[in-house]
């Protein structure tokens, strides 16, 4: 079997006496969404956002495509092909949404000056790819609906062509509609060999687009298991309880599904 | 129509205070019937370059959430230092200037290094080096005044000598002109090649022709401000070349560079533009360090305006700027304002004092009365950011 894309061992963070995140490990495999689920600070953000480079590790390691990471800085987490949207989606809310998708990351001239003009030319293919109604793309992010921002926010990993990517509550803000557009996104994504770590509160989100799910209480995983063993009523058992489900065995790795 | 013409909430607002300022000369002019004449209009030039010249720069501090109140002590510090290399140590004047700047930079470094790599608050910081760097500007010569007399240093502050003359004068305006122009017509060619909706023919052609008109209209009105003695026009003053020079190179850096976007993005978001990989503490650090270089030019212009480094040089002067910046639109919630606000704002305060100056308006009221328009600017500020929908309260 190939190795994972994202494999996480061992990781801890603590935040003064704190313990946020335990001794945690998890993998995403190409092709794969593993769903994280967990009650507010149960860790799910500190964890992903140490392999975002947003914290540094305090333990444990990363390894990408079965080699060892060093992540200090979102720009190396960045570089190794990790995409992340943030549950605030990190917006410069002054700045206009083809800044904001380039943000940190610019097109430039053969001077060394932005490039305006080539960066608002790709914003305009990935925009419209996500939505094709979105077209006020010079103007503040401040002033576009929640569902338009996100997509300039998901507009980030399409564009750099994500390897992993992880999605911090994608859905949280949006409509009916919206919400739609960003379940089919994860479906193409995952068809194209992009592996998905995926953070949520909503059970249908869960199962209908995970293929694994690992459940964090008090910085520590309770069970990582085939979204397809489980029952709602178990996962919310392990993520109120902190309860593993009997007689299912947890899974670490994708079981190849025979065809 | 607004959106058609895609005319922004930012370039309405700086049309507001051009008409702003505007509406101050025909007052001023009105009341005093000298206001508007070559000579004032030229003085005024001169005198705002200073303040003008540091503004652009602490423009952008404010728009990354950080202020530099330190800025007067420093320009005063540095201003004695070139002075005194000058007068007592017998240096040239160039190797002197570059002393300053090596001073200067040293200064923001560390207390750049404080506030971007440390974390303490940069108003803490630059009101420490406010008071130090006043008494370092002591120190450096003793107290004592420092005159300098290189009449080629002696240009660089403007006055009577130190101006281009009609011919250089009209030649700088013609050739910015072309830059203007030149500049609107690839802009819309390739926003055209691009397939990106156009401004209508008319509005950029109206757009472009305004700033030249103002370009070439201040030119004409620099040299016909003739000295009796002189025959010929001023011309453009040197500061004001100094001034326009850093503003255009400034405006640069804010517009076609990702360290001016990275500025902008810190100030609009810090914590975003950590999450998206831009190096926050580097960018805050060089964020100072050019603070640093038009604090140095700011020196060497006032030093040579003086014809002398006194230690209370630059005395009070980071409020002027500061109040420039303000008036001009900068917020100091950060993430919003522009270098051109900055240019406005300077001169809306030098109207004030020189019409005030103009009406026998004595130094306590002129004070009193510039305090509250910065209030008064600030309160606009407010409405309007609320009305264009910048801020929710």
């Amino acid at each position: 079997m190939k190795p994972a894309l994202i494999e996480m061992r061992g990781i801890s963070k603590a935040f003064g006496g704190v313990r946020a995140v335990d001794n945690v490990s998890l993998s995403v495999y190409p092709g794969e969404v593993v769903a994280l689920l967990g009650h507010n600070g149960a860790g799910k953000s500190t964890l992903m956002k140490m392999l975002a480079g947003a914290y540094p590790l305090d333990s444990g390691e990363v390894m990408v495509s079965g080699q060892t990471a060093s992540i200090s800085n979102p720009a190396d987490s960045q570089k190794l092909g990790i995409e992340t949207i943030y549950q605030t989606l990190a917006l410069a809310d002054n700045l206009d949404s083809v800044a904001n998708l380039f943000l940190g990351r610019e097109l430039k001239t053969r001077w060394g000056t932005l490039d305006d003009y080539a960066m608002e030319k790709a914003a305009r293919d990935v925009f419209q790819r996500l939505n094709p109604n979105f077209k006020n793309i010079r103007v503040p992010v401040r002033s576009l609906s929640g569902g338009q921002r996100q997509v300039v926010a998901i507009s980030r990993a399409l564009y750099f062509n994500a390897k992993a990517l992880v999605m911090d509550e994608p859905c949280a803000a949006l409509g009916p509609e919206e919400t739609r557009m960003v379940h089919e996104l994860v479906r193409k994504l995952k068809a194209s060999g992009v592996g998905i770590f995926l953070i949520s509160h909503d059970m249908p989100d869960v199962f209908g687009l995970s293929d694994r799910l690992s459940v964090m209480k008090n910085g520590k995983t309770v069970g990582t298991y085939r979204t397809a063993d489980v029952t709602e009523d178990e996962v919310l058992g392990m993520i109120i309880a902190g309860k593993k489900p009997s007689n299912v065995v947890e899974c670490f790795a994708p079981v190849e599904v025979a065809a | 129509m607004l959106n058609h013409l895609q005319i922004s909430a930012l370039d309405l607002r700086l049309s507001i205070m051009a008409g702003v300022l505007v509406v101050m000369a025909l007052v001023f002019h009105a009341l005093t019937g000298s206001f508007l004449t070559p000579e004032n209009l030229y003085n005024i030039a001169q005198q705002t370059a200073v303040v003008g010249i540091v503004a652009a720069a602490v423009a952008l501090i404010i728009v990354a959430r950080q202020i530099d109140l330190s800025v007067g002590s420093v320009m005063g510090m540095v201003g004695v230092l070139i002075a005194y290399l000058m007068y007592t140590k017998g240096w040239h004047w160039v190797p002197a200037s570059f002393a300053g700047l090596a001073v200067a930079l040293l200064i923001a470094l560390y207390q750049g290094w404080l506030v971007a790599y440390l974390g303490v608050p940069s108003f803490v910081v630059t009101l420490g080096g406010l008071m130090s760097f006043r008494g370092a500007a002591f120190l450096v010569a003793d107290g004592k005044t420092q005159p300098v007399s290189d009449p080629t240093f002696l240009m660089i502050g403007g006055g009577l000598e130190g101006s281009l003359g009609p011919a250089l004068s009209w030649a700088l305006g013609l050739s910015l002109a072309a830059l203007l122009v030149w500049n609107s017509v690839s802009k819309r060619r390739r926003a055209q090649a691009n397939g990106f909706p156009l401004r209508p023919l008319w509005f950029e052609a109206a757009f472009t022709a305004f700033f030249v008109a103002v370009l070439l209209g201040f030119i004409a009105l620099m040299n016909a401000y003739v000295l009796a003695d002189k025959g010929q026009g001023q011309g453009v003053p040197i500061p004001v070349v100094i001034w326009g020079v850093v503003v255009m190179g400034m405006a640069f850096i804010v517009n076609r560079t990702a360290f001016g976007r990275y500025v902008y993005a810190i100030g609009g978001n810090p914590e975003a533009a950590l999450l998206v990989g831009i190096p926050v503490k580097r960018v805050m650090l060089k964020l100072f360090l050019l603070l640093a270089v038009m604090v140095t030019i700011a020196a060497v212009v006032s030093v040579s305006r003086l014809n002398a480094g006194t230690n209370s040089l630059g005395s009070n002067m980071e409020l002027y700027v500061i109040a420039a910046a303000v008036i001009g639109g900068v917020a100091l919630s950060g993430g919003s304002g522009t270098v051109l606000g900055s240019v406005l704002g300077a001169l809306i305060i030098q109207f004030l004092e020189s019409g005030l100056l103009l009406l026998d308006v004595g130094i306590g009221m002129r004070m009193v009365l510039i305090g509250q328009v910065l209030i008064v600017a600030v309160v606009f500020d407010v409405l309007y950011r609320r009305a264009t929908g910048e801020r929710m309260t």
